[in-house]
C-alpha cells in the first residue's frame, strides 16, 4: 500500500525532527524524491514556496505533496500524520512541564531562558533581513511594519494584507 | 494563568484567525502569538510566552503548532490543546488544496512570488517588533541583558545550533540564579 508508506513516511518524520520545518526539509527530500520518487525535485521545491506562501505551518507543504501523489485522501492523511505526533508529545511534555514548573530548578532555568530567546529572535530578525531586504521598497516595508506595530494599536493581519497588496503593485 | 479556564470555542477563534492570517512563516505567527494572546486577552505574560515559545523549539514537529499546542493545553488541557491545531491548521489546509487544485491545473506563480517579496520584508518588522516588546519586559537586569547578547551574537555571528544554545543558556540560568530561587524571590 503505497499510501499507507507515505503516511508513516510524514508521521515519522515530524515525530522525531526538533527544530522545524527548514531542518524537515532534507529529510523530507531523501524520503519523498530520492527514496521512493514520489516528486521529482523541481515538484519538491514547488511543495516548499506554496508550503512559505500560505499561512501556518511550513509543514503545511506536507498536505500539498499529499494532494499531488494521491490525491484528496492523500491530502487529509498528511495533514493528520504532520500534526498528531505533535498533538501526543506536546501534551506529555506541558503535562510535566506545569507539573514542575515551580520547583527551582525549572524557575531557574527558565530565568535563563527566556533572556536567550530574545537574543535569538533578534538574530533571525537579522539573518531574515538579509535575504528579505533587497532594496530600498522592501527596506521601507520592513521598517514601516516595525514602527506600526510598536506604536500603533494596528493588527499584524493587516500589515501582512498590506506588504502582500504592496509587493504586488511595486514588483 | 494556569486557573483560568478559557473556553474551548474563544481559544479555537483566536487560532483559526492566527492560522488565517499568519503569513510568512513561523517568525510571523510569534508576532501574532504575542499581539493577540499576550497584549490584547492577556491569557498569557510575556514570561509565559516565552517558556511557549521554548516548549515549541524543544519538541518534535512543527515548532508553531507546537506553541500553541502548549497554549492551548495550560489554557485547557488536551481540549485546548486540540483546539489550537485545528484552528491553525484548517484555513492553511483549505488553501493548500485550493492552491494545490489550481497550481496542477494552471501553473501560475508569479503573482505570488511578488506578493511573497512584500510579505518577506513585512515579516523582519514583525519580528524586531517582537523582539523590542520582550526586551522592554524582561530585560530588568544585567544577568538577564547579558544572556540576551550572548544568545544573539552565538546564532548571528557563531551560527551556533539554537537548540543547542537554549539548553546552555538554561544551565547558565541555572547557576546564574540559583542564590535567588532558593531564598524564595523569584
Amino acid at each position: 500500500m503505497e499510501i499507507l508508506r507515505f503516511f508513516w513516511t510524514i508521521f515519522y518524520i515530524n515525530l522525531f525532527t526538533i527544530g522545524g520545518g527548514y531542518v524537515m526539509l532534507p529529510l523530507l527530500q531523501r524520503e519523498v524524491v530520492d527514496h521512493y520518487h514520489w516528486l521529482s525535485n523541481k515538484e519538491f521545491i514547488e511543495s516548499i514556496a506554496i508550503g512559505q506562501i500560505t499561512p501556518g505551518p511550513l509543514t503545511i507543504m506536507n498536505v500539498f505533496i499529499g494532494y499531488k501523489i494521491f490525491g484528496l485522501w492523500g491530502a487529509l492523511g498528511a495533514v493528520i500524520c504532520s500534526y498528531l505526533p505533535s498533538v501526543i508529545l506536546v501534551t506529555i511534555a506541558s503535562h510535566y512541564y506545569l507539573k514542575f514548573k515551580n520547583s527551582w530548578i525549572v524557575k531557574a532555568s527558565f530565568k535563563g531562558i527566556r533572556p536567550a530567546v530574545i537574543g535569538l529572535l533578534a538574530a533571525v530578525a537579522i539573518t531574515l533581513g538579509r535575504a528579505s531586504i533587497l532594496d530600498v521598497p522592501t527596506g521601507l516595508i520592513a521598517a514601516g511594519s516595525f514602527a506600526i506595530l510598536v506604536f500603533t494599536k494596528v493588527e499584524p493581519t493587516f500589515i501582512i494584507l498590506g506588504a502582500g497588496v504592496t509587493g504586488a503593485l511595486i514588483y | 494563568m494556569a486557573e483560568v479556564n478559557v473556553r474551548i470555542k474563544d481559544i479555537f477563534a483566536v487560532f483559526l484567525k492566527i492560522g488565517a492570517f499568519a503569513f510568512g512563516g513561523v517568525y510571523s505567527m510569534l508576532s501574532f502569538f504575542e499581539r493577540e494572546l499576550v497584549q490584547k486577552r492577556k491569557w498569557l505574560s510575556h514570561e509565559e510566552f516565552a517558556e511557549s515559545v521554548v516548549m515549541g523549539q524543544l519538541t518534535p514537529g512543527a515548532p508553531i503548532v507546537n506553541t500553541g499546542i502548549f497554549i492551548g493545553y495550560t489554557l485547557n488541557k488536551l481540549r485546548g490543546a486540540l483546539a489550537t491545531v485545528v484552528g491553525q491548521v484548517l484555513p492553511s489546509f483549505v488553501l493548500v488544496l485550493i492552491i494545490s487544485f489550481l497550481y496542477i491545473k494552471y501553473k501560475e506563480i508569479a503573482l505570488l512570488k511578488a506578493v511573497l517579496k512584500g510579505v518577506g520584508a513585512a515579516v523582519v518588522g514583525l519580528i524586531a517588533s517582537v523582539v523590542y516588546n520582550m526586551a522592554r519586559k524582561l530585560l530588568k537586569e544585567y544577568r538577564s541583558i547579558v544572556i540576551a547578547i550572548v544568545a544573539f551574537l552565538c546564532l548571528a555571528v557563531f551560527r551556533l545550533n539554537p537548540i543547542g544554545l537554549i539548553v546552555a543558556a538554561g544551565v547558565a540560568g541555572l547557576l546564574m540564579f540559583r542564590g535567588d530561587q532558593k531564598n524564595g524571590n523569584s
